[in-house]
């Protein structure tokens, strides 16, 4: 299992590494964001839950650059560099972006069925100019380190819908993603790989310091997250810092070492 | 009734299914249309009647046998593109209740459909080039009027064009699941034999004594006799090594991958040999038949020096260089066709993954460049396999034509290189972006 990073924060940082600002985005005359304000500061998990239709996906697309919205802006701040707007980045520029800075993980994992696992991490680093030998060592490490040594030759039919989204979560991380987007990673899966899964992407992500923002319909999901932020018809209906959340959970096992 | 309601009912095209269904319908067009070229042309051997007559015969029905093989495959692939292009609707039929079979019939009549539209289409097309190809010299003059065909043999091809795109339509089916929940392709892959292997190399050593006794065959007649056979069992090798060989060239890629592209590329051809070879192999064949029956009738031309022109023994040679030239030329148009048609359907089965890893951040180039890869390095590769293969099958004639007709041999060549762009440009029909653009 991959270890807690050691700067990882019992206590969060304060510093936002994504700023959202009066987020609007209508599909013909549905609006699937309403002006939206988000705060995510880095470290940090943060669920977005809502009906089906209240903007969850839009919402997520729009903060990792894969949608631009109609109005409205995106600060991202991973680096001490001046922030930079997504919602003014051109297609290039977006892509480049989420390959370099950012990690994602769906529901169907998304990965290349004629590559094996080892392969599919190792197409993150290449695609970013890592040689193949280097590639392949830091992918092996990754699939190793989330519990699937002995199986990185085998293809993605050959594994089980909880391996195989392990390899999706490798895939986002080793290109060390300061960002990772989740949507329902594990909404596929029962709920005992699904438990199994998240408690992977919360170590793999926040517990390296890094931030994890999820789409989710499941309560008990969310509620391992330390924000949930509740939608509905693309407004932020409510904010809520929750209990069980991941870094509240280091925070206590911090005071208690 | 019931199927032919539906067939009705699903088959108005939508704006996603118009590209789709165009270009199975533009793929049905041609292969109509050079069908009925290449039976009139056959047809038109019988203007003159002379000793070779029945061997004029025998060429035609070769050429036009070797045309089947790449419509057939055409049509498979054009009703599997007809299927995946609405997926949604047949497997919205399976959850209403209808069975497989009402699946199959429901893809078949669309198929057939399909097809008489191209086929009527063709005729079209075959009306428009049959004074342009009726200048062509055969047997010492231009067909001509010949070219115009009896309307029952042109009614004969349209019925003939429509039931193999049925047939196909079925047979596309076989290799994916239409089930209440959406369509898939069948994951199960053929994996080439050993006994391939052994069965290839006892129709080489045949082959190799078939051509090792054409120096001593004095009569033209039963030369033309002996290639023909050679040719038979070459393509029967071919078949069998290719999937083999196409498989080797995957894996000498995947070792040798630097990129991801190359990396991809490799991987989708690994996936399944036997279908990229299937692909590919209308290209093997072109090939050998340019090799063969080029070197052969480049031979029997510059043998027939000093011979009267207007000879039977004369004009065949002329006329096999020619027949040779014009089997390549309509074989690779209808693997292009194939082409474009697989990469349709190819592009199609995998939108969903395009448009995902494209959230990821892979840029389309990368995921085109996979994809071109992959069609293209078996192209190649099997190209001039082929050609140094074919060429050492028959080594001695081969070698025979280069010195004694290097031009024949080179225009041979050139036909070739145009060919393998013209699959190029069938691969570049369907780029991955316009998967993204919807």
């Amino acid at each position: 299992m991959i270890e807690a990073h050691p700067a990882s924060g019992n206590t969060l940082n304060t510093h936002p590494v994504l700023s959202a600002r009066d987020l609007r985005r209508a599909y013909g005359s549905t609006l699937a964001l309403d002006g939206v304000n988000l705060d995510i500061r880095a470290g940090e998990s943060v669920a977005i839950m809502g009906p089906s239709g209240s903007g969850k996906s839009t919402l997520l697309h729009t903060l990792a650059g894969i949608e631009r919205p109609d109005f409205g802006s995106v600060l991202l701040s991973t680096s001490a560099a001046t922030p930079r707007d997504i919602a003014t980045l051109g297609e290039k520029e977006r892509s480049k972006l989420r390959r370099e800075s950012f990690g994602f993980v769906f529901q169907s994992g998304l990965l290349i069925p004629e590559l094996t696992a080892v392969e599919n991490v190792m197409m993150a680093l290449m695609i970013n100019g890592v040689p193949r030998a280097a590639a392949q060592e830091q992918a092996t490490q990754w699939l190793g380190a989330l519990g699937l040594a002995g199986m990185e030759e085998r293809r993605i039919g050959q594994l089980s819908g909880g391996q195989a989204q392990r390899v999706a979560i490798a895939r986002a991380q080793v290109t060390g993603a300061r960002v990772t987007f989740a949507d329902e990673p594990t909404g596929a899966l029962d709920s005992a790989t699904g438990a199994e899964v998240l408690s992977i992407l919360l170590n793999s992500t926040v517990g390296r310091g890094n931030t994890l923002i999820m789409v989710t319909h499941d309560a008990d999901v969310a509620a391992q997250c330390d924000r949930v932020i509740h939608l509905r018809d693309g407004r932020i209906l409510a904010q809520v810092a929750a209990t069980q959340g991941a870094s509240t959970q280091r925070s206590a096992a911090g005071d208690t070492n | 009734m019931r199927t032919l309601s539906l067939a009705w009912l699903l088959g108005k095209p939508s704006r996603g299914r118009r590209g789709p269904l165009l270009l199975t319908a533009g793929a049905y067009t041609l292969v109509c249309a050079l069908v009925l070229i290449v039976t009139a042309g056959a047809l038109s051997f019988d203007r003159v009647q002379n000793e070779l007559t029945g061997m004029y015969q025998v060429l035609a029905a070769l050429a036009v046998v070797l045309l089947v093989v790449p419509l057939a495959v055409l049509g498979a692939a054009a009703a599997r593109l007809s299927a995946r292009s609405q997926d949604t609707r047949l497997s919205t039929v399976r959850l209403l209740g209808g069975t497989p079979g009402l699946v199959v019939g429901i893809t078949m009549l669309e198929s057939a459909a399909t097809a008489l539209a191209g086929a009527l289409g063709g005729v079209l097309l075959y009306a428009a080039m049959a004074p342009a190809v009726g200048l062509v010299h055969f047997q010492g003059s231009a067909i001509g009027s010949a070219m115009w065909l009896d309307p029952r043999i042109i009614a004969l091809v349209i019925a003939g064009v429509v039931l193999v795109a049925a047939l196909s339509g079925a047979v596309g089916l076989r290799k994916i699941i239409v089930s209440p929940l959406g369509v898939r392709n069948r994951t199960v892959t053929p994996k080439p034999r050993w006994i391939r292997a052994v069965v290839v190399l006892g129709l080489i050593i045949c082959i190799s004594l078939v051509f090792s006794v054409i120096g001593s065959v004095a009569s033209l007649a039963i030369m033309v006799g002996v290639l023909l056979t050679g040719f038979a069992m070459g393509i029967g090798a071919l078949n069998l090594v290719g999937p083999w060989a196409v498989a080797l060239i995957g894996k000498a890629k995947l070792k040798k991958a630097k990129s991801p592209a190359q990396l991809l590329a490799a991987r989708m051809i690994l996936e399944n040999p036997a279908q990229a070879w299937r692909q590919v192999s209308g290209i093997a064949m072109t090939a050998f038949v340019a090799v063969v029956g080029g070197s052969g009738a480049a031979l029997m031309n510059s043998t027939g020096t000093g011979m009267d022109p207007n000879s039977p023994d004369a004009l065949l040679a002329t006329d096999v260089m020619t027949g040779v030239l014009l089997t390549i030329a309509v074989s690779f148009i209808s693997v292009a066709c194939s082409t474009a048609i697989t990469q349709a359907a190819a592009t199609l089965d995998r939108a969903d993954l395009y448009a995902g890893l494209h959230k990821l951040g892979m840029e389309p180039a990368v995921m085109e460049r996979a994809r071109v890869g992959s069609v293209m390095a078996p192209v190649i590769g099997m190209g001039i396999g082929s050609i140094i293969v074919s060429a050492a099958l028959v080594f001695p004639l081969a070698g025979m034509a280069i010195i004694f007709a290097p031009l024949s041999v080179a225009v041979i060549l050139l036909t070739l290189v145009v060919g393998v762009l013209a699959v190029r440009g069938a691969v570049a029909m369907t780029p991955v972006s316009q998967t993204l653009a919807h």
